[in-house]
């Protein structure tokens, strides 16, 4: 094969056409090794191996680039001929991903055959992503020697990135994610993986309380017959339970009494504060004139929900209060002999001995009455990493964001 | 403490406006430091009304859509204002002052939707820094794809190769930091939020993808500064991409039960 250059194939310099060589021949050979295996899922393997495995392969990055710093090929793999390819071929590989939907059970033999739908676990995936890594650790090196610092923005961008894929791929083995279902003061150690497997763990949490903070309920209008809600486009279909007069399509609604929690003791509704109950409103509805008024309750896992009918053809209702935050009190002990008592939230997880602690869920149908608390408890040793990777990767982007497009041909700041 | 947002809120859409009109009248070096003035004005008066408001109600006021819609507003004229400072483009503090009036009006026209509900998850500081850089990376890719589909149609000339296409150049450059920043933000929070930091989640996948497109178009132009026309296809089709991941990811059969769709 000759190109416009009258150049061979695999003579010096190489451009695109082997960038694309290699990196189609990666992704063949990724494919092909995964049907070899049968479709079998992959795993990086656990420390210390995957320690061990990095650093040889760092090893061997520096030092195959110190020897041959000045050989043709090297210098091509750190450069754009060889990282538009890769970036292209693993952009593929996400696009597949994008397009089929992951982790679930393969609908064709071909697709279980090629990891179609766990392609993060498969030979590809794996292979183009060792592949970026060693162009990426090249160019990183290309450019630290000599050191200037001209090329800072350039190798927080690209060792930034560079790491955030080394520390991934080794530490996916090590981090470990369990979920825990805790019940009010029973004290728990076993948690299960993803695989529905059993593992006891160094830490012992004993749920003291669980809490539930709600938004007010929010009322609609349903149809009589169909029992549905009445779509109305433009107006809004809820109002939410917060004032004590609102407007749902041509009803006016006057709320005349709110109780959190509350049960049915005749016809009316009183605040109670046991398990089951739910909150409820005594409204005044009018339209054109006429005025209805009654109860509405939003029911629970105990009782049923109790609809107010304001005429033949609609009812209003109100809706299961919706979470305004969940949390949990826990009192934590570790085999090392702590022992605390915190309160964790979404968003506000607990961290100890290297375990972090989320609140997950709870049991849905019991909404503020539920008893269990779903933790999840997760385990990332190589976290630090990835974070110092994510750090250095913002300082990049920080970075374009001052100089924007490098001048003098790229080779200052970014590139 | 919120009967008095209107003044506060009038004034500084009156600022933005006085500002958003001195920038796109006049080419005046006078006239635009006095609308970087009025710009900044107005950001301080809400920044203002937002500290008073949180030591009224003695929480952070970043619980409920009104208060969030008010931080977009302070940041997007912030950070509008601060893209002008470095690389003086004038239409961009209009654009993020037009998008900040338009959330200060909606404040003043809904006052009831100050507090409506909001799912745990999407309580957290995070929240607001992750969704305004990703509207700036859009509203910077945006702008240069325009430039780019036009561009498309036309042979590259001495002066379109100086002007529009340098600049769609630069614009991918700010839009891919922002990019970038949007993507980590998104990272760092599903960690506290969700316990990982990267699950491959349809919109996270898809945003990687348009990550990677630019990608694509910052390593070509870097070695091609001249393949105009092959970079203003690139630019094309990665905002397609960028297109499906901000609305086209909820229709994909590969997005069922993503945390990104959010319904009504």
């Amino acid at each position: 094969m000759v190109n416009k250059n009258n150049r061979e194939t695999g003579k010096q310099p190489w451009s695109y056409r082997e960038g694309t060589i290699v990196s189609v021949a990666i992704l063949l050979f990724g494919f092909g090794l995964q049907a070899s295996g049968g479709g079998m899922v992959l795993r990086v393997a656990a420390f210390p191996w995957n320690l061990i495995a990095g650093l040889i392969f760092l090893a061997l990055l520096i030092s195959a680039f110190v020897l041959w710093q000045k050989h043709p090929a090297m210098k091509w793999l750190g450069s754009v001929k060889a990282a538009l390819p890769a970036i292209l071929s693993f952009t593929f590989l996400v696009l597949l991903m994008g397009f089929v939907k992951q982790d679930v059970e393969p609908k064709s033999p071909l697709s279980k055959l090629f990891g179609i739908t766990h392609l993060v676990k498969t030979w590809p995936f794996i292979l183009i992503n060792l592949y970026l890594m060693i162009l990426l650790g090249v160019v990183t090196l290309k450019r630290l020697t000599p050191f200037s610092l001209k090329n800072a923005g350039f190798f927080l961008n690209h060792f930034g990135l560079f790491l955030v894929l080394f520390s991934t791929a080794l530490g996916s083995s090590d981090m470990q994610r369990l979920r825990m279902n805790c019940y009010e003061d029973q004290t728990e150690w076993r948690a299960v993986d993803a695989t529905g497997k059993t593992i006891e763990l160094p830490v012992a949490i004993k749920l003291l309380n669980f809490n539930i903070d709600e938004f007010r309920p929010k009322l609609t209008i349903i149809d009589n017959q169909s029992g549905q809600i009445v779509l109305d486009k433009g107006n809004n279909q809820f109002e939410l339970l917060d004032r004590n007069s609102l407007d749902l399509l041509e009803y006016h609604v006057e709320v005349e009494q709110f109780l959190e929690t509350s049960g049915k003791v005749g016809d009316a509704y009183f605040p109670v504060n046991e398990p089951g109950s739910a909150p409820s409103a005594k409204v005044k509805v009018t339209k054109d004139g006429t005025e209805i008024s009654g109860w509405v309750y939003s029911g629970s896992y105990v009782n049923q929900p109790e609809a107010l009918k304001l005429n033949e053809t609609h009812s209003l209702v109100m809706m299961p209060a919706e979470p305004r935050k969940f949390s949990s009190e826990l009192n934590i002990q570790t085999k090392s002999g702590k022992q605390v008592t915190t309160t964790i939230e979404v968003n506000k997880p607990f961290q100890i001995d290297g375990w972090t602690i989320y609140q997950l869920g709870y049991n849905t149908e019991m909404g503020r009455w539920s008893n269990l608390s779903v933790l999840e408890l997760v385990r990332d040793p190589w976290l630090p990493l990835v974070y110092f990777g994510i750090f250095l990767m913002m300082a990049g982007a920080g970075f374009l964001f001052i100089y924007g497009k490098p001048k003098n041909g790229g080779t200052e700041h970014v590139a | 403490m919120w009967l008095d947002f209107p003044i506060y809120a009038s004034i500084a859409i009156v600022c933005w406006l006085a500002a958003s009109g001195l920038f796109l009248s006049s080419g005046k070096k006078i006239l635009n430091q006095l609308a970087a003035g009025f710009s900044f004005a107005g950001t301080a008066f809400l920044l203002v009304f937002i500290a008073i408001l949180w030591l009224h109600i003695q929480r952070p006021p970043m619980r409920t859509l009104g208060e969030t819609r008010l931080w977009y507003a302070i940041f997007l004229s912030g950070i509008g204002l601060a893209t002008y400072l470095r690389w003086k483009y004038k239409w961009i503090v209009s654009y993020s002052l037009g998008l900040s009036i338009v959330f200060l009006m909606i404040n003043l026209q809904h006052p009831e939707t100050y507090d409506k509900t909001l799912m745990p998850a999407l309580q957290s500081p995070w929240f607001i820094p992750h969704v305004i850089v990703y509207i700036f990376a859009y509203a910077l890719l945006g702008a240069s794809s325009l430039i780019a589909l036009r561009n498309l149609f036309f042979a590259p000339t001495e002066k379109t190769v100086n002007g529009p296409i340098q600049m769609a150049d630069n614009l991918v450059y700010l839009g891919f930091s922002f990019l970038t920043f949007g993507l980590l933000f998104g990272a760092l929070w599903a960690k506290e939020a969700w316990g990982h930091y990267w699950t491959w989640d349809p919109k996270e996948t898809w945003a990687f993808i348009t990550w990677m497109f630019y990608l694509v178009y910052i390593h070509y132009r870097f070695r091609h500064p001249s393949g105009h026309k092959r970079a203003m296809t690139i630019l094309a089709v990665s905002f397609a991409i960028l297109l499906i991941c901000w609305f086209g990811v909820n229709y994909l059969p590969s997005a069922q039960n993503s945390v990104h769709v959010y319904t009504e």
